[in-house]
């Protein structure tokens, strides 16, 4: 096992690639009674059209099948579900499917390896009727409708939607009640052959554990599986620029909520995390909580406490998104942007910045708090090809020069999407 | 990890939770007082004044760059009801020195200090607040309780709640009233600030890794802290309310543009004197809650969502100080007297005794797994502690234990006969 040690945390991850092509990571806690594991495959709602190997036609299947072959993944040949069968042993199960990866997951703080026994064979055994199928239209109508009275989630996909022409991100991870009324057992075998190959899937355990001897366990519970080369995924093209700078909608909201939304260029292999660093510093200091702008806002009642912001981004997509609620938004968008102008124009201040930058360090160090966080962590890094670790080694080299760099590459205005939602 | 707790001063507490599981140590400032119509509103806009500056900070801004100098550390404040008190909550979290690039950052003592400062030390200009603080936070305050709304899920569940404690301090909302607001200005409320810190009960929490460090000298010597009075606090030792069965359910419908209805029906636990008396109930009622409605395996999940597909969201979740279970669901609009005749009948079938001795047991273990992971958490653990001492209680996470092991199905079965709808409520558009 190959292992790796952050001195500064005073932690380790012991990674191995297994012969079939499986990837596990091992975060060792000592002391701690939680243990935490998540078991994910690199395929999200934005897998909807590929090559399966070996086959030279390509594939298209309808948008929320990642999601909707997440919900049937506890149906079991024996009529039991995976998921009675973990809160029987008293383990907290669950799982969930974003843009680019679905997870599986539990945590235990006692009978860690018999639900390990049920958790291994689930992920490994899909089990497809039609008439399993047709049930779960109803339960995952119901998780789109919920979403749907989400002011802040409509926000936020307005946002994607004004910036994506054809990226698939811009959609709802569900899918609609539409698209999944198409979709049958024959679809499910097929996307869960091609994508839940252990070469196509990483897994991260956090916990008190011996490296070596939870690897052992989780090699004897793996089916034999040939591992594939590759799967070739067809992303449409998408340009650079947006589809429209302004989208506003309406819902019964007691103040309006906005989203801006900044399109970026897909990350270059080498740059990520640094460039995710140096964005969240400049975040911090254009609209943070020591802003003279967030000051200045928030004095005038615009803005009631700080927005949220953050760099999301995968292999065919990244961007800058900040989402909040306002008593002026437009007002705070002209700021906003006027701020950023200034930044460009002046220098950075470097008192601000190294400040920024003791702070970015804190909230990374305090990530090694939960098991359940890191292991989190640890695998959605992973499947931008990102190693956690390199978040706290990289952050010292993040320099102004570099800040300045960034700020002029990402933060351009033609590329700026403002989307509100006003009281209907 | 090792708890342990004194009294500094009378009505003040001293609570140290020494662990080496984080990289972080958690400060807690409680302040508890009676909860009722007339302070609701008042707490609420104190709590976000004293956010605003103190008097080594007068503003926001200075704090906020003090905190990110300090790595970031994180002060936070909020207001909570737990049972019939009122609690302003502050907190701070900052990293310990092991893990920062220098070691002599001594930032425990520091993160301390700026939270005593914040809350014992305010800014005070002739003899008030700073005005302009005060009415921004009016302003917000009133924008808070104004957006109770967008939350659809969790407006609905406090709807259920007010309408079943119309005249009870149970029924208040916990950030006050618009209406009271304009009664508050610079003046009255320091006024009001320095009663309460006269006759609050307070509790200090201390987290993280403390081997070695004199916490209680730090307390003693700290500006803010020593200065404090000793006081008959002035809080409700919480205890189970009691209740009598409703001649007839109550069913209140409100519209809103929802595109799914949210259900919620709030039952009552019909104690008698006898069940008054014996502060174990509750754990026959988290083990009763679970079956019902705890987890994947419980009545509501295998028979609303699993089994008729109505919903994607329904549980239950049980309050023993208020003696109360709540069933929620998210559904289709058309599917209100389905799902209202699904769930009466889970609760009829635990009262026929139609659950099997595997169900206690699956349950038990998951009660038995969540309180083994509190400690794993630096707040889950230290608002355990704060809930055992508003109560008058002190059970360690093991006696904790043992009493949910303690539960027998005959118990489970007794409780299972007293449950009786109070109110059903329903937002729909």
């Amino acid at each position: 096992m190959q292992v790796l040690e952050n001195l500064k945390i005073k932690e380790k991850v012991y990674t191995e690639k297994l012969k079939n092509g499986l990837t596990v990571m091992i975060i060792p806690k000592k002391g701690i009674g939680k243990k935490y594991i998540i078991w994910g495959t690199h395929y999200g709602s934005n897998d909807n059209k590929f090559i399966v190997p070996g086959e030279e036609q390509v594939t298209e299947v309808p948008k929320g099948v990642a999601h909707f072959l997440e919900h049937k993944m506890f149906e079991q040949e024996n009529g039991k579900n995976s998921l009675d069968v973990l809160s029987a042993l008293g383990v907290e199960a669950n799982a969930y499917t974003t843009n680019n990866h679905t997870a599986y997951l539990y945590e235990c703080t006692d009978k860690f390896y018999e639900a390990l026994d049920e958790f291994m064979d689930y992920v490994q055994h899909p089990y497809f009727t039609d008439e399993n199928v047709e049930k779960e239209k109803g339960i995952i109508e119901q998780e789109i409708m919920m979403y749907n009275d989400y002011p802040d989630w409509r926000v936020y996909l307005n946002t994607l939607e004004a910036m994506y022409y054809n990226n698939p991100v811009k959609l709802d991870i569900t899918g609609t009640a539409e698209t999944i009324s198409h979709i049958n057992k024959e679809i499910l075998y097929k996307c869960y052959k091609t994508f839940y190959n252990p070469a196509n899937m990483c897994m991260v355990i956090c916990g008190d554990f011996e490296p070596e001897e939870i690897l052992k366990e989780v090699q004897k519970r793996l089916v034999d599986v040939k591992p594939f080369i590759s799967i070739k995924r067809i992303y449409e093209e998408e340009p650079e620029n947006i589809v429209k700078s302004m989208v506003e909608d309406k819902m019964e909201v007691s103040i309006p909520l906005f989203a801006i939304g900044i399109k970026c260029a897909p990350e270059k292999e080498n740059e990520k995390v640094r460039t995710h660093i140096a964005i969240n510093i400049l975040l911090n200091m254009l609209l943070g909580k020591s802003s003279t702008l967030y000051q200045e806002l928030y004095q005038e009642g615009i803005l009631l406490s700080t927005p949220a912001s953050d760099y999301e981004f995968a292999d065919d997509y990244a961007h800058i998104i900040i989402t909040g609620e306002s008593r002026n938004p437009e007002l705070l968008y002209e700021k906003f942007k006027q701020k950023i102008n200034e930044m460009k124009n002046d220098n950075i201040d470097k008192e601000d910045f190294e400040r920024i930058k003791k702070m970015i360090y804190g909230e990374s160090v305090k990530e090694y708090n939960d098991v359940s966080f890191i292991a989190k962590m640890f695998l959605s890094d992973f499947m931008k090809g990102i190693n956690s670790f390199d978040y706290l080694e990289e952050i010292e080299s993040v320099d102004i020069q570099f800040a300045k760099q960034i700020l002029k590459d990402k933060f351009k205005e033609e590329k700026m999407v403002f989307s509100v939602i006003k009281n209907s | 990890m090792k708890y342990n707790k004194e009294e500094i001063k009378k009505g003040i507490t001293l609570h140290q939770i020494d662990t080496d599981k984080f990289k972080t140590n958690l400060i807690a400032i409680f302040l508890s007082t009676s909860l009722n119509r007339e302070n609701v509103t008042k707490n609420s806009v104190l709590t976000s004044v004293l956010r605003r500056g103190c008097k080594k900070f007068d503003t926001q801004e200075k704090i906020s760059k003090e905190l990110e100098e300090m790595y970031g550390a994180e002060f936070d404040c909020g207001i909570s009801k737990i049972g019939k008190n009122h609690v302003l909550k502050f907190y701070i979290e900052s990293i310990n020195d092991e893990f920062l690039p220098q070691n002599d950052n001594n930032m425990l003592k520091k993160s301390i200090e700026i939270l005593s400062d914040i809350i014992f030390n305010p800014l005070v200009e002739n003899e008030g607040f700073n005005k302009e603080y005060v009415n921004q936070e009016k302003e917000n305050i009133k924008q808070i309780i104004e957006a109770k709304k967008d939350n659809r899920a969790s407006y609905a569940s406090f709807r259920c709640i007010e309408e079943m404690y119309k005249d009870s301090p149970i029924g208040l909302y916990k950030y006050g009233y618009v209406e009271d607001l304009k009664d508050i200005d610079e003046k009255n409320l320091y006024q009001y600030y320095k009663k309460l810190v006269d006759e609050c009960k307070i509790d200090i929490f201390v987290s993280g890794k403390l081997e070695n460090i004199d916490i209680k000298r730090m307390m003693n010597e700290n500006e803010g802290i020593k200065d404090l009075k000793s006081r008959d606090a002035i809080y409700v030792v919480n205890k189970s309310e009691k209740k009598q069965e409703m001649e007839k359910e109550r069913v209140v419908e409100e519209s809103l543009d929802v595109n799914q209805g949210k259900l919620v029906i709030g039952y009552d636990v019909i104690n008698d004197e006898e069940m008054l008396k014996n502060e174990d109930v509750r754990y026959i009622g988290m083990l009763y809650n679970g079956i019902v409605g705890g987890s994947a395996n419980s009545k509501l999940f295998q028979n609303v969502r699993e089994k008729a597909s109505l919903a994607y969201t329904t549980s239950s979740s049980y309050s023993y100080y208020t003696s109360n279970i709540f069933v929620n669901a998210g559904i289709d609009i058309d599917n209100y007297q389905k799902a209202v005749d699904i769930i009466k009948q889970q609760i009829k079938d635990m009262q026929d005794g139609k659950y099997t001795d595997e169900d206690i047991e699956n349950v038990r273990k998951i009660i038995i797994s969540n309180i083994n992971s509190i400690d794993d958490e630096q707040d889950t653990e230290i608002i355990y502690f704060l809930g055992q001492e508003l109560s008058g209680r002190n059970i360690s996470l093991e006696k904790y234990i043992e009493k949910i092991n303690s539960v027998t199905r005959n118990q489970i079965q007794d409780f299972a006969s007293k449950i009786k709808v109070n109110t059903i409520y329903f937002l729909r558009n």
